[in-house]
This record gives C-alpha cells, sequence and structure tokens, in this order.
C-alpha cells in the first residue's frame, strides 16, 4: 500500500481536482484505490457525490469507536473507494493534542488495518502546516505538491521544504511539486516555471493547464478523465499519474 | 472493497430488454449502452488459481484486451486489472502491473492456459439515490461459449447479477428484496465460469500431481499396487502433451516424478507383481527417466540462472551471459530429441502395454514367485516401510565427518524410496502422523538433496566451461566466472555436509522412532511383544 498526500500549504492550487483525477486514473490502471478526503470542506466527497458525513465525527475514528473498514464507500468507479470528509475534521488538530501517544502518528495507525486491501491511498489534505499535516507527513510514503506558477506558490514550496528538514521521522517522505493551474498564454507562468525547474530539479514534468474543463468538474460531480477522457487536462492529468507511479 | 454481488438465473423465456425495461420502471436508475465482450478465462494445467480461490479472465471489448482478476468466493468480485496487449503465457511475459503481481506467486513458473471462451453481452442499470450517485449496480448478461468449430456454440442460462457499493448496504438490502418481488429471480449455485466448464464437461481441480490414494487395509496387495501405479500412469500421460509442445517445465518435471515413482514402487513393493514384468517395466521407465533427463538438466540451469548469477560478486555476474546463451542454444536441440521420443513407438507401447497389464483382471496365484499378492495391503506397507526405516537408521547411522560422498548418495536413495513408500500408502495411516512423518523425511531429503544436487551442478558446470571452451563459445571471463560459481557451489555443498550430522540425529530422534513404531508394526507384533513382557 502506497501512500500518497497531496498537499499544499496554499489553499486554492488544485489540490482536490489532483487528488479526485489522480485516485480515478490509478484505480482506471487496475488498483484498488482509496481516497481519504480530510479537508473539512468535503470538495472530494462533493465530486464523488458522497455526503460529507461520518457518525461520531473525528472523534469516533481517533478513538476506534469506528473502524475505517465502517465508514469507506464505494464511488461510481470500480476499485475506487472513499472515506468521506466531516465537518469535525475542522476541529481536527485539537482532538489529535487530545491524543497522549504520538499525537503525530494517529492516521498511519488509523491506516494499518487497511493494508492489504488498497494499492494506493490518496489524502486530499487541507491547506495549512498543523498537527493534522504532520501527521500526514509521517503516514505518506510521497507528498504530491501542486504549485501555481506564480511567487507566492514557489514561497510556500521553500517554506514546506524548510519545514520537513526540521521534522524528524519524515526522511523517506518523498516530495513531488508539480505546476497546476498553468497558462501557458501568460509569461509571468512560463518565466515562472523556468526558474523555478531550475531551482528545483525534484519538480515533476507533467503540467496541468488551466482549463474550463476542469472547473466543470463541480458540475458533472465526477472526475475529468472519466467525461473528458481527450481533454488536454485529463492527458496532462495521465502524464502525471505516471511519473507519480514511477517515483513511489 | 469488494462490494458483495449475487447472482440469478433469469427466466429463459423473458428477453434482457424487457427486464431491464421493468427494472428502469421500478427503480431509479440510470441504464448504460448495452456491451458485448469476449471473455476467455484462464488457468495454469494444475489449477492454480482456483486452487487459490481466485479467476483468471481476458476481457476484450471495443479493441481493448485487459487482464482481469477476480475473487472466485466473492461471486467474482474485481480485485485487480491491467491492459495487455499480448496473449497471457508465462508471467514472465506479462508486462508489470497489479495482475502480474498477485499471478506471480500463484503461477509460479507455469503457463497460463485457455480454460473457457465466452461472448458476452450485457445491460448495467446503475440504480442511484436522490445525488445521483451510484448505490447498486444491476448486470443482466447473457453468455455463450465458444466452442471450437461453426455450431458448436451454446447458451448459458442469462444471468442477473446484484452489485453492492461499499457502505450502501441498506440500499442494496432494498433493491434485492424489491427485485425479487418483481422478477422471477433463481439464485445461481455456481459462478458464471464454473458452470461454463461444468457446461463443456471440465473439472475444475481436475488434475493434481500430487499422491492422493484412498485405499482400503484390507484390501489385496496385488490390486492396491495396480491402483498405485495407474494414478502415476494417468499423470504421466497427462503431461506428455504439455511436455512435447513444451508448454512451461513443469510438465516435464511431473512426468519425471512419476516416473521416478513408478520405478520406485515397483522396485519397492515387492512380491507382488509378476517379477518377469517388474523388471520389464521396470527397464523400460528407465530408459523414459533417461530420455528426459536433458531438458530437465538444462530447464533446472535456465529457471536458477538468475540465483546462478545473484550468488556471484557483482563484478562478474555479466560474464556469465555466454553460459545462459550456450544452455538457451542447446536446448532447442534437447527439446526436438525428447519430444521425437514421446512421439516414437517404444513409448507409445510403453504406455498401451502397462496400461493393458494394469488394467486386465487380475490373476492372483498365477506367479508363484508373488507371494505378497493376495495379502493385505496394510501388512505389506507395514513390512516395506519398516524395512525401508530400517535400512534409513542403518546407513545414516555409519555416515561420519569422514564418510565418501558417495554413503551419503545412497542415504539419500533409501530416503526417497522411504518418502515414496509413505506417500503412497499414507491413507492407510492417521493422516497427522504419516503427515508429520513424511515432513520430517522431507527435511533430511533436501539436506541429503543440497548436498547431491550441488556436487552434480558443479561437476556438470565444470564439462560445459570444457565444452564451451572446446568450442570457442567461452571468453575468459566466462570461464572465470563459472569457476568462481564451482566455487561457491562446493562451498555450499560443504555447509550442506556439516550441516548433515545434526538432522540426521534430528530425523533419528526417540520420537519419531516411537511414531514409526507406533504406525508400522502390525497388531500382531505388538500383541506378542505384550505378551513376552
Amino acid at each position: 500500500m502506497k501512500i500518497i498526500g497531496v498537499y499544499s500549504i496554499k489553499g486554492g492550487v488544485g489540490k482536490t481536482s489532483s487528488t479526485v483525477n489522480l485516485a480515478y486514473l490509478a484505480a482506471a490502471g487496475g488498483h484498488r484505490t482509496l481516497v481519504w478526503d480530510l479537508d473539512p470542506q468535503g470538495a472530494a466527497s462533493y465530486y464523488f457525490r458522497v455526503k460529507p458525513k461520518i457518525k461520531g465525527g473525528g472523534r469516533a475514528l481517533l478513538r476506534g469507536k469506528r473502524p475505517l473498514d465502517d465508514v469507506i464507500k464505494g464511488t461510481d468507479f470500480e476499485l475506487l473507494d472513499l472515506l468521506p470528509s466531516d465537518f469535525s475534521y475542522r476541529n481536527m488538530d485539537i482532538l489529535l493534542e487530545g491524543e497522549k501517544k504520538k499525537p503525530t502518528g494517529q492516521l498511519r495507525r488509523l491506516l494499518r488495518p487497511l493494508v492489504g486491501e488498497y494499492d494506493y491511498v490518496l489524502f486530499d489534505c487541507p491547506p495549512s502546516i498543523s498537527l493534522m499535516s504532520e501527521n500526514i507527513f509521517r503516514a505518506a510514503d510521497a507528498l504530491l505538491v501542486p504549485l501555481i506558477p506564480s511567487t507566492l506558490s514557489a514561497r510556500t514550496l521553500t517554506q514546506l521544504l524548510g519545514f520537513l528538514a526540521k521534522q524528524d521521522g519524515v526522511g523517506a517522505l518523498k516530495v513531488l511539486p508539480f505546476f497546476s493551474m498553468v497558462d501557458a498564454e501568460r509569461s509571468l507562468h512560463t518565466d515562472t516555471i523556468a526558474r523555478l525547474c531550475a531551482e528545483h530539479p525534484e519538480i515533476l514534468a507533467a503540467r496541468i493547464p488551466l482549463a474550463a474543463e476542469v472547473e466543470r468538474m463541480g458540475l458533472h460531480r465526477m472526475p475529468l478523465p472519466a467525461y473528458a477522457p481527450s481533454n488536454a487536462a485529463s492527458a496532462a492529468y495521465r502524464a502525471l499519474w505516471g511519473e507519480v507511479e514511477r517515483a513511489v | 472493497m469488494n462490494p458483495v454481488a449475487t447472482d440469478y438465473l433469469l427466466p429463459p423465456e423473458q428477453d434482457m430488454d424487457s427486464i431491464a425495461a421493468a427494472i428502469r420502471a421500478a427503480f431509479r436508475c440510470e441504464q448504460e449502452p448495452p456491451a458485448s465482450s469476449e471473455r476467455r478465462f484462464f488457468d495454469s494445467f494444475e489449477w492454480s488459481l482456483y486452487q487459490a480461490g481466485a479467476a483468471l479472465e481476458e476481457v476484450s471489448a471495443a479493441g481493448r484486451r485487459e487482464l482481469v482478476w477476480e475473487d472466485l468466493a466473492d461471486s467474482g468480485a474485481v480485485l485487480a486489472r491491467q491492459s495487455i496487449s499480448t496473449e497471457p503465457g508465462l508471467v514472465a511475459e506479462l508486462p508489470l502491473g497489479p495482475v502480474r503481481e498477485r499471478l506471480a506467486p500463484v503461477l509460479g513458473v507455469r503457463r497460463l492456459l485457455a480454460l473457457l471462451t465466452l461472448t458476452s453481452t450485457s445491460r448495467t442499470l446503475r440504480v442511484l439515490n436522490a445525488d445521483d450517485k451510484t448505490v447498486v449496480r444491476i448486470v443482466l448478461e447473457q453468455a455463450r461459449i465458444v466452442d471450437d468449430g461453426p455450431g458448436h456454440d451454446r447458451l448459458l442460462p442469462a444471468r442477473l447479477r446484484l452489485v453492492g457499493v461499499r457502505g450502501y448496504q441498506e440500499e442494496h438490502a432494498e433493491v434485492s428484496a424489491e427485485l425479487r418481488a418483481l422478477l422471477p429471480l433463481a439464485p445461481a449455485h455456481a459462478p458464471l465460469l464454473l458452470e461454463g466448464l461444468a457446461a463443456i464437461g471440465r473439472r475444475p481441480g481436475g488434475y493434481s500431481s500430487k499422491l492422493d490414494y484412498r485405499l482400503d487395509p484390507g484390501e489385496r496387495a496385488e490390486a492396491a499396487t495396480r491402483t498405485i501405479l495407474l494414478g502415476l500412469l494417468d499423470t504421466i500421460e497427462a503431461n506428455v502433451d504439455g511436455t512435447r509442445r513444451n508448454l512451461d517445465p513443469e510438465f516435464l518435471h511431473d512426468l519425471r516424478v512419476a516416473t521416478r515413482r513408478t520405478r520406485s514402487a515397483l522396485g519397492q513393493i515387492k512380491g507382488v507383481l509378476p517379477a518377469a514384468i517388474v523388471a520389464d517395466f521396470k527397464a523400460r521407465f528407465a530408459w523414459l527417466q533417461q530420455v528426459t533427463g536433458p531438458v530437465r538438466d538444462l530447464d533446472v540451469y535456465l529457471l536458477d540462472f538468475p540465483t546462478l548469477k545473484a550468488d556471484l560478486p557483482a563484478a562478474l555476474r555479466e560474464d556469465l551471459e555466454p553460459l545462459k546463451d550456450w544452455l538457451a542454444g542447446h536446448y532447442d536441440a534437447a527439446q526436438r530429441a525428447l519430444a521425437d521420443a514421446l512421439a516414437g513407438e517404444s513409448f507409445a507401447r510403453l504406455l498401451r502395454e502397462w496400461r493393458a497389464f494394469l488394467e486386465a483382471p487380475s490373476r492372483p496365484g498365477a506367479d508363484r514367485a508373488a507371494k505378497q499378492a493376495t495379502a493385505p495391503i496394510k501388512r505389506v506397507a507395514d513390512k516395506r516401510i519398516r524395512r525401508m526405516h530400517r535400512r534409513v537408521l542403518d546407513e545414516g547411522r555409519a555416515i561420519t565427518d569422514a564418510s565418501p560422498s558417495e554413503e551419503l548418495h545412497e542415504l539419500r536413495k533409501s530416503c526417497k524410496k522411504l518418502r515414496y513408500l509413505m506417500e503412497f500408502f499414507q491413507s492407510l495411516y492417521p493422516a497427522a502422523d504419516i503427515k508429520e512423518l513424511i515432513k520430517q523425511m522431507k527435511l533430511l531429503l533436501d539436506n541429503l538433496g543440497g548436498f547431491q544436487d550441488l556436487a552434480v551442478q558443479a561437476a556438470h558446470l565444470r564439462e560445459t566451461a570444457a565444452m564451451m571452451q572446446a568450442a570457442g563459445a567461452a571468453p575468459l571471463g566466462t570461464l572465470l566466472a563459472m569457476g568462481a560459481l564451482i566455487g561457491h557451489m562446493l562451498e555450499q555443498q560443504q555447509r550442506a555436509r556439516r550441516e548433515f550430522a545434526r538432522i540426521f540425529a534430528d530425523f533419528d530422534s526417540d520420537a519419531n522412532a516411537a511414531l514409526f513404531a507406533q504406525l508400522f508394526t502390525p497388531p500382531s507384533a505388538l500383541a506378542d511383544a505384550e505378551v513376552s513382557a
């Protein structure tokens, strides 16, 4: 079981659409895949038409009153399941804080019974750096970081790398940044990409374009490659998934 | 991950479109466009996948080919799938992917063989909730068996498959109840694969090279011996075609094991079959063992090649490649010679005459030398196993650190004979006890086999090196790498030799002695012992 966190300190960078589309492609490639919607906004759950609700909330999961197994929902796509979001996730840090033992190792602990059941688990992570994100860093094999080609985005990548460098227990975590919402017409974007690629050779080659069709995922309520397989953005997600699969 | 799936058979008189229409009228649902596909199911010759509770099919639809791994126990829930572009065969030929990953440990070196081909047309209806989320799938499928030749197609009863979606159990239960009220559904008793196999007269699990006789202790020794030998002959015959076509190395391996067991049974179950017959067939099966040897040797080399290479220091590994080329270059000729021998008249006559003898009505007393022919088989088995056990102990105890390797070789031969005897006759003894003794026997045989095989391999490698050099096919680096390999083998052999004393002592334990005495001492001898005590 490979665990991949789709993560960014900044919001609005195409995190949820990337999680949903990549998970769809993983399952379409024949792998048993689980999306864990950790963002209290529940956008990934919405895309899969699943209610963002867990009986007993995050507390019941953490306390073991409700095993993950009980709350997983099958999506409309074969081999692809979802662990829905819950509004109580907004207070996740307080709940994690309450765990006496290893407050940063809780996600890893909760996932243990699912080893063998899934080939890939993708986290749709809430933005920010918090106790929750530390849990994600410790549970994941790889962190997929969407970057909008802008100065601000570059700063958040530096922040993240700096933060990880100071953490214990995340040595094996692979950080895989990629460009998201790229507008090839804008010189600001192309210049930033050129500059950042020179500074960060670990940035993946696939670039997800800024496309109206991606925004329409909310209307279709399904992964982009499921309703627009030949769209350029679908092709970009396929290329991205190919790189991620090789990297993890 | 696994949604619950239930299969029902649809009444033959109803067509699928009217059933689909009835379902659409009863549920909020969406129907996907009708789909047609070809479904080809695969397994190895020895049903490795079936034994592991799995089914593997190649689904071809709309120009796309996929291998799909299904859980046979959970009514065919899909566990993995991957695209393919070539004919499924050996694991090594498949592209990397989730199906290959599951297949590798189950299939080993065996080849996938097509079992059953179906053409299928299906209609999928997705039952939706208020969010238009799919909560249950209903699949109507009409499958037809594709047999060889036109006019052989056969229609299987149409099925309705109700597939749950994880986390929507309530909806599944509701739809299930309503469907059963709506349509005259009969539960399907077998998955589609098994129903199809039954229709073409194939029994899953129909082949195994394992010895599994059900003998009656009071049965005449001669009849029981024929049963054992007939079972071995069946195994030989079952593997001839795969060996001749060289589908995978296991056909030849099973054929050779059954041949060796046949020779062992002829030699060990003494005084039961006419002596002239035994002598004649022993010689002819020895010939079979001999003509099948060269290809098996090459198979073992080629299968072991990655391990052999890994045994060398990294710097020498590439130098070993010419050895592989040499072996592969000699393979075709050896395989052709083997296939010719198996297609020849001597082999055909051997099988024919051996079967005729084994199946002929028995005439006990016809051969006066066969004194045990009418004795109960249990008595013969007890005696043979006791004797052979005695011999193994005598030979083993005589071996010291200074003994020559021939003595270990002789002991190995005796151990094999004892193992085969216990395996032939295992149904005559309490299962757990005899299994334990066979297991103990295998531990000892592993040690002896390791010792002997390494010596043979090292000698063989030396000969090969000489031949390669004479043919100008071995650069210096290759000869040196082969030399290093021989050194490594001899070292391993010495390790096996050093471990022998301890492993033999474990076999020669008081506990094993007591178990041997308990299982193979006839009740009469026990009674005598009690009286004299």
